[in-house]
């Protein structure tokens, strides 16, 4: 492969990343996971009324997620390090309680699309009562990682084993 | 000349000399290591905690695997004018209970502070669970600091003097003190 060749390869990558567009309110994040490579919809119902997970929500989003992480991977190779902020959102009404959650890297992840305000969406987490003791829960998450984080606004909507996730997982 | 008589030499003497010298380097290398480790948990100003103790830290940390490890420790801060914050020291939560004298009637700002490592990957992270705490005199605060299955988890129980029961308070984030009139 000479010069040409990778200038052409590089050129089509870059007017590639600049086709790629992630979504920039918590709605288009919803309309876009169905269809994601790498993000699904998982809905379940907890034991619990709505008015308690609202609260919960409201109670540990903001302190347990909002957090400014710093890692470091080394190898033989490499040394790298990445912050990375992450911004959760709650927002509750009468009949439907939402947590979002966005990240976005200070340091070591070049940004190759329009970032929203906040960040890349991440998860979102709607809550709605289906009783008077239960609640449906909508969760828009990754389907590969962040397993720490997924498991954490499951037990923040249980109520089960409640503590805030360790993010630099 | 060394040179020829090292090219002679037998190569079994050779393995000998190299692992005797293996063994010289290896207690230096090994104490280097061990003090990197030490420093990874425990490398930073103490805190000097000549107060009465007034914060009673109940610890549990379990990394869940055996190849990776969690530290957990306490910075404190003395909480300023205009809640401007002042390192103070840090107190290393390495024993199941640690107790901790911090100034009666004055916020501090604690950050409890989890140190995660994995010896495989060769990955290490930080997350920390801030809170604003302005201790009553004669109160004591037990504190239960907890880190498991990637999860910590901080509690806090305030006992008035004279009042046997304790009752948990929440965590006041730094922002309450910017919107008080200030720390007294």
């Amino acid at each position: 492969m000479n010069r040409y060749h990778v200038l052409i390869v590089a050129l089509s990558l870059l007017a590639l990343c600049g086709c790629v567009s992630h979504p920039q309110t918590a709605e288009e994040f919803r309309k876009a996971v169905p269809a994601a490579f790498s993000a699904k919809v998982e809905t379940f119902e907890v034991e619990r009324p709505f008015g308690q997970v609202a609260s919960t929500f409201q109670k540990m989003g903001p302190s347990c997620l909002s957090k400014t992480i710093k890692t470091t991977s080394q190898t033989t190779t490499s040394y790298q390090v990445i912050v990375t902020t992450y911004k959760p959102t709650v927002m509750v009404t009468g009949k439907k309680a939402e947590l979002h959650h966005q990240q976005h890297h200070e340091q070591g992840v070049l940004s190759v699309s329009k970032e929203s305000d906040g960040g890349y969406y991440l998860l979102v987490a709607d809550a709605q009562p289906v009783t008077q003791t239960k609640t449906c829960i909508d969760l828009y998450r990754p389907s590969m990682g962040h397993s720490v984080l997924i498991q954490a606004v499951k037990n923040l909507a249980s109520g089960e084993n409640i503590g805030c996730p360790d993010l630099a997982k | 000349m060394s040179g020829p008589r090292e090219v002679t030499r037998p190569a079994t003497n050779r393995t000998v000399g190299i692992l005797l010298g293996i063994g010289r380097v290896a207690p230096v290398v090994l104490s280097i290591c061990a003090a990197s480790l030490y420093a990874g948990c425990f490398g930073i100003k103490t805190y000097p905690n000549a107060l009465d103790k007034n914060l009673h830290v109940h610890t549990s940390t379990d990394s869940g695997s055996w190849f990776s490890r969690v530290c957990a420790a306490l910075d404190i801060h003395r909480v300023g004018e205009n809640c401007v914050l002042d390192y103070v020291g840090t107190d290393q939560l390495a024993d199941s209970k640690t107790d901790v004298g911090t100034p009666p009637n004055r916020w501090s700002y604690l950050v409890f502070v989890f140190d995660s490592s994995s010896f495989l990957a060769n990955r290490s992270g930080t997350i920390t669970s801030e809170m604003l705490l302005k201790p009553h005199t004669g109160s004591h605060y037990e504190i239960a600091v907890r880190y498991k299955d990637d999860m910590h988890h901080v509690k806090i129980l305030e006992a008035l003097p004279h009042q046997s029961a304790a009752r948990e308070i929440e965590p006041l984030p730094l922002g309450t003190c910017q919107l008080s009139s200030g720390p007294k």
